[in-house]
């Protein structure tokens, strides 16, 4: 009965149409693209307004009740799953952009906006949103802000946290913050803004963000190249950073390649075949120096081969050997980590952490990719045929630990973009000191005394 | 055996393009130009004919302003000997090209002749035509497979519902289609050696033609926009709106 009088004091607030308690409903809406764990959330709610969020907080406060934002769903590391008879607040329905100020070239969205959207917008603005990933048609802005996604253009653009010029959200207390205001100069003490951006929803739910649009990008070329050690992909990023005015800096092995060709049906770029391939994009203005700089890694031998886009059409097609990776490997139930250290030490690292887990699993295929120009490594363990996902994925949660403290001994991160949410929580000692990590649960309790915004997620509980 | 290949600079496929507001056509400002996609299969093919042993020199051309120097770098650096630009700031129609095209046949004298089937800008499928029936050629247009014989060619068309196969004397003109071949990727190190390849440049009056238009733009219009759609709340609605609005049941 108390769950009956729950569900039509909500009601109350949002409207019955705007309630979901059905069993597809609360799977669909209780879990992101994590699918590790058993989604059962108590009921969904879709507030409109950010006067209907501050309801929602105050009873959920007032009854220690757990809420769980959801935005597009697309996380991958189980941050907005709710499996604990939690109440899922989605943002589905405050999806409006509310005004585009052409001298600020800013815009003022709710939290729903799905970020391909924002990039549409932008575009007819004669404008861009630069933040790009592969999820982009189904992300919303809110999710993106609260785990600071970053995506394939970091490397020219920043992360989201670079985009954001104001915030408003609805603290764990109920307090209604507006942050920053859209300043770009505000010197007056401690930026709460950037606070919330990256929280995963622990310290409060966005209900307003101001948006920097960024110049409409120039035209771009892509240049894969062949590349025979990691040693030379330092080198060429090195060389080709001089030379050109570079948007991607992109790495993947061989393996990776054999995979993407075998599943893509595509032929492969080049003749040669070399251990590494690097793939980085660039402004069209910049080709000569590029072209300067193939010359010199060819002639010092850190490059045996290269092709360049001579389109539009052959720059997308160029991206598929990048892009296609996770698709073509995921019939093989990769075991994924997304790892970042400091770019210089990304050779050492990566030789590290392979021989760490092939000393324990020699048999184990490891894929590795990323997004060199930002110490972005993903790492991907695929079974071999003969496994079981069950015993698999347990070998991989053994050694896991063991991977994690090569990370921090190159003091790196445990999760370059991908946030901490349910997954990588037990782990996040290893990239936060217990200094660090006792501060930003002392955070934690100045926002959300009550532990009601997305409580166990990002944090030890 | 010499093969001369046509090649367009045109707005890249992937541009969206935006109609000038007075009407007289698209905006070109800071577009993004690249080989006309079915004249890159043209390029291809020519390439493959001289990998096979079966072509000699393979040679590039392109009418309109000096930044098509761009594109023939571009099929330099497929595998093209060497290029040649037919350089007018006039707008070019099909039946100008054609024109040069010819005059540049006479000058060359190749045996096959490979260009797109169109150019994507234009739409117009009339060049390749054109200029077999300029130089009383024969002609094999929207070519899937290129067969060479002793002094002919045998063609696959992509027609309507089908294929068709047929055999044309050379010299002979070839458009191609889609399903011709895949184009390769330039090569970085192909490119830095077709630096040092020759580009040969005339004007339309050097070779004797004239390439004023013949055709007059009257008027370029956007497409129709779509309406955005719309959700319904229930089952009734839907079948209401069917019904009443769309009228399709």
């Amino acid at each position: 009965m108390m769950a009956n009088s729950l569900a039509s004091d909500l009601a109350a607030i949002v409207g019955d149409a705007n309630i979901a308690t059905s069993t597809g409903d609360l799977e669909a809406y209780g879990r992101d693209w994590t699918r590790f764990y058993q989604p059962d959330p108590s009921m969904v709610v879709f507030p409109k307004t950010a006067e209907q969020l501050v309801q929602l907080v105050a009873i959920a406060n007032e009854r220690h009740l757990a809420l769980v934002p959801s935005g597009g769903r697309t996380g991958l590391s189980g941050g907005a799953v709710a499996r604990e008879r939690e109440i899922v607040v989605s943002f589905d329905r405050m999806n409006r952009i509310h005004s585009f100020d052409p001298v600020d070239h800013t815009v003022l969205v709710e939290p729903g906006v799905v970020t391909a959207s924002l990039q549409a917008y932008a575009e007819d603005q004669s404008l861009a949103y630069p933040v790009d990933f592969a999820s982009a048609g189904s992300s919303q802005i809110g999710g993106n802000i609260a785990t600071n996604a970053g995506g394939i253009k970091v490397l020219r653009y920043g992360l989201t946290r670079d985009q954001i010029a104001g915030l408003k959200v609805v603290t764990g207390k109920g307090d209604v913050l507006n942050l920053n205001q859209g300043l770009i100069k505000n010197a007056t003490g401690y930026d709460l803004r950037h606070l919330f951006i990256g929280s995963e929803g622990t310290l409060g739910f966005i209900v307003e963000a101001t948006i920097r649009l960024s110049a409409p990008p120039p035209d771009l070329n892509v240049l894969l190249l062949a590349v025979p050690g990691m040693d030379s992909v330092m080198r060429v990023f090195d060389v080709f950073r001089r030379k050109a005015s570079l948007t991607a800096f992109e790495f993947f092995s061989d393996q990776a390649m054999n995979h993407v060709l075998s599943h893509q049906n595509i032929g492969a770029p080049f003749g040669d075949r070399s251990d590494y391939y690097v793939l980085l994009e660039l402004e069209e203005t910049s080709l000569e120096g590029a072209m300067t700089a193939f010359e010199a890694c060819l002639e010092e031998g850190t490059v045996i081969d290269g092709v360049v886009s001579q389109s539009e059409q052959q720059r997308v097609d160029l991206w598929r050997y990048r892009e296609g990776i996770s698709e073509s490997i995921t019939p093989h139930t990769p075991y994924k980590n997304d790892l970042a250290v400091r770019i210089s030490r990304v050779p050492e690292f990566l030789a590290a952490v392979s021989d760490t887990v092939s000393a324990r699993y020699p048999d184990f295929e490891l894929i590795w990719f990323g997004h060199i120009g930002d110490g972005n490594l993903h790492l991907n363990i695929l079974r071999p045929a003969d496994w079981s996902i069950e015993s698999f994925k347990a070998e991989c949660d053994s050694v896991s630990d063991e991977v994690m403290a090569v990370v921090a001994r190159f003091e790196g991160s445990v999760s370059a973009e991908h946030g901490v949410g349910l997954l990588k929580r037990d782990q996040l000692h290893f990239s936060r000191s217990p200094a660090e990590i006792e501060m930003m649960l002392g955070l934690k309790q100045v926002f959300d005394p009550n532990n009601v915004m997305n409580p166990g997620k990002l944090l030890p509980r | 055996m010499k093969v001369l290949v046509a090649a367009k600079r045109v707005v890249d496929y992937n541009v969206n393009v935006r109609v000038l507001s007075d009407e007289s056509g698209v905006d070109l400002n800071n577009v993004k130009m690249s080989v006309n996609p079915f004249d890159e299969i043209a390029i291809e093919e020519a390439v493959r004919l001289k990998e096979a042993g079966q072509a000699e020199e393979v040679i590039v051309v392109s009418v309109g302003t000096s930044a098509c120097q761009e594109q023939i770098r571009t099929a330099l650096a497929l595998g093209a000997d060497r290029g040649i630009l037919v350089e007018t700031d006039e707008e070019v129609q099909p039946l100008g090209i054609a024109k040069v095209l010819k005059a540049i046949m006479d000058k060359e004298q190749p045996e096959i002749v490979i260009a797109g089937k169109q150019a994507i800008d234009g739409d117009n499928s009339q060049t390749g035509q054109m200029l077999a029936a300029l130089g009383g050629y024969g002609q094999a247009t929207f070519a899937s497979e290129v067969e060479l014989g002793d002094g002919t060619a045998t063609v696959t068309r992509e027609i309507d519902g089908g294929l068709e196969t047929i055999t044309v004397k050379l010299p002979a003109v070839i458009t191609t289609d889609l399903r011709l071949n895949e184009p390769r990727y330039a090569s970085l190190p192909n490119i830095m050696k077709a630096k040092k390849k020759p580009i040969d440049t005339y004007t339309p009056a050097d070779l004797g033609v004239d390439v004023t238009p013949s055709i007059k733009t009257l008027k370029v219009s956007p497409p129709a926009e779509r309406q955005a759609g719309i959700v319904v709340e229930t089952v009734e609605e839907l079948v209401d709106k069917l019904k009443n609005e769309a009228k399709v049941i």
